[in-house]
């Protein structure tokens, strides 16, 4: 089979490794991180985008380097591919190989934050400048001096302490560990980051099969979504955590 | 419009501190400086929000510049014996720690009348319902930020109406990922697509005739 990927560059290396072995041929594209902070219509809308470009005659189906992703995914229609979506919430379920053990990590965990390669290195380089008036949107991604600068000094510092204000529910950092780390780097970085936040730190090993098995064409219904053309994502909120329906 | 209406339009939480107190000098009525001054400029904001001229600092400057007044405010209208437009408790869904759109609902809700009793983040269904009964409330308002978490607002509602506090009071829920779908889905009374319609929202709802 010949897959198209659109992937979000938090999962870079894993998308890239898995890629790599797949016995398909993978095209696959990454897209900034912003695009979540564009909030799920418009996220959805972007990637609706994106997605129509793939060509029904050169691919055999569309894959989705995302999960439903604060309903990101949410009405994501297939076309003339049928569209592949791993069932999760978001990436750290990916990462850690599943909705079921994230469900109970998160349960067992109250208020952490979690780090992997993706998170660590990017998000800043990539161009996210397609994403336009995101920041302005949300404005939670202004450094202090930013918000300084273009809401004066009494209010940029009361704008940054309350989009930073959630960070005082946090305790915890936990770095997802996936092995393909080149060394101990991303997680000496992730242990410093929690030092100077205060928070407890923990590691988890984080479990590929998810990327192995989208790109490898295991598209069980239990792991994974197929949405054929003339049907798009609804999400249900239970244990599936989203289902298809007929495209209105 | 007056001095007050341009401070909260503006986000100058100084500037309408010092035109709250300027015109109550002046001999203004409190009450009338909520109703003909801050709920008009609150509506503006949140028109100027849905058409994106303004975006959520600017609400969050506007709310902020509101409460400067309302603080002065508030006593005057506590002693003159005026009633709350309802009385509201507020918090984000057991596991939810993001609370930034719930304090701006709270905030907003104050400003536009209500009492509002905060219960922070990361709120069981037992503390809301301990909460909705201790206070008489006759609204719940519910937050979520992460789609994992927003199951918990069906236990919400599971947990109000076991306690038989409902139909007296309402459940309004909200949030980034939460939608007029899943509000319908689990029973919830009323869903605000964001926090500049949630008071127009709450109003409704505290307003809605109670069934037989």
């Amino acid at each position: 089979m010949r897959l198209k990927l659109i992937s979000c560059e938090v999962l870079y290396r894993e998308m890239c490794a898995a890629a790599a072995r797949a016995p398909h041929q993978v095209d696959v594209e990454f897209l900034p991180k912003g695009l979540h902070d564009l909030g799920g219509a418009a996220m959805c809308a972007r990637l609706q985008e994106i997605a129509d470009r793939a060509d029904p005659a050169v691919y055999d189906a569309l894959l989705m380097g995302y999960a439903l992703c604060g309903n990101g995914v949410a009405g994501l229609a297939s076309r003339a591919l049928p569209i592949v979506i791993p069932r999760a919430h978001d990436c750290i379920a990916l990462l850690m190989g599943g909705r079921e053990r994230y469900q109970v990590y998160f349960e067992n965990n109250p208020g952490v934050y979690y780090r992997s390669t993706g998170w660590l290195e990017r998000g800043e380089n990539m161009d996210q400048s397609i994403l336009g008036i995101v920041k302005d949107k949300t404005g939670a991604s202004y450094s202090l001096g930013e918000l300084i600068a273009r809401y004066g000094d009494d209010n940029g510092r009361y704008l940054f302490e309350e989009f930073s204000s959630y960070q005082r529910h946090y305790r915890q950092l936990t770095f997802i560990a996936t092995g393909l780390e080149p060394d101990g780097r991303f997680e000496e970085q992730a242990v410093a980051e929690a030092a100077r936040r205060g928070w407890q730190f923990d590691s988890v090993r984080g479990d590929l099969r998810l990327f192995e098995k989208l790109v490898g064409g295991e598209w069980d219904e239990n792991d994974f979504l197929v949405v054929p053309p003339g049907w798009r994502v609804k999400p249900v909120y239970d244990g599936g955590i989203m289902d298809k329906e007929p495209i209105p | 419009m007056s001095d007050l209406y341009d401070a909260i339009l503006n986000g100058n939480a100084k500037a309408s501190a010092a035109a709250t107190r300027t015109a109550l000098e002046a001999g203004a009525a409190a009450l009338d400086l909520v109703q003909r001054e801050m709920i008009p400029a609150m509506d503006e904001v949140g028109r100027r929000f849905e058409c994106e001229d303004y975006f959520v600092p600017e609400l969050l400057l506007s709310a902020r510049a509101m409460k400067a007044a309302l603080e002065l405010i508030r006593p005057l209208l506590t002693s003159s014996g005026a009633q709350p437009a309802g009385r509201v408790v507020i918090g984000t869904v057991k596991g939810d720690l993001h609370d930034i759109g719930k304090n701006l609902v709270a905030s907003l809700l104050e400003g536009g009348g209500f009492e509002v009793i905060d219960l922070g983040s990361d709120v069981s269904p037992e503390r809301f319902v301990e909460a909705a009964r201790t206070n008489g409330a006759n609204l719940v308002c519910v937050s979520a930020l992460l789609t994992v978490t927003m199951p918990g607002m069906k236990a919400v509602v599971q947990a109000m109406e076991t306690a038989g506090l409902r139909p007296k009071a309402k459940i309004m829920v909200g949030g980034a990922p939460v939608t007029q779908r899943f509000a319908d889905e689990i029973g919830a009374d009323g869903y605000g697509e964001n926090a500049a319609v949630a008071v127009a929202v709450a109003r409704k709802l505290v307003a809605a005739p109670q069934p037989a």
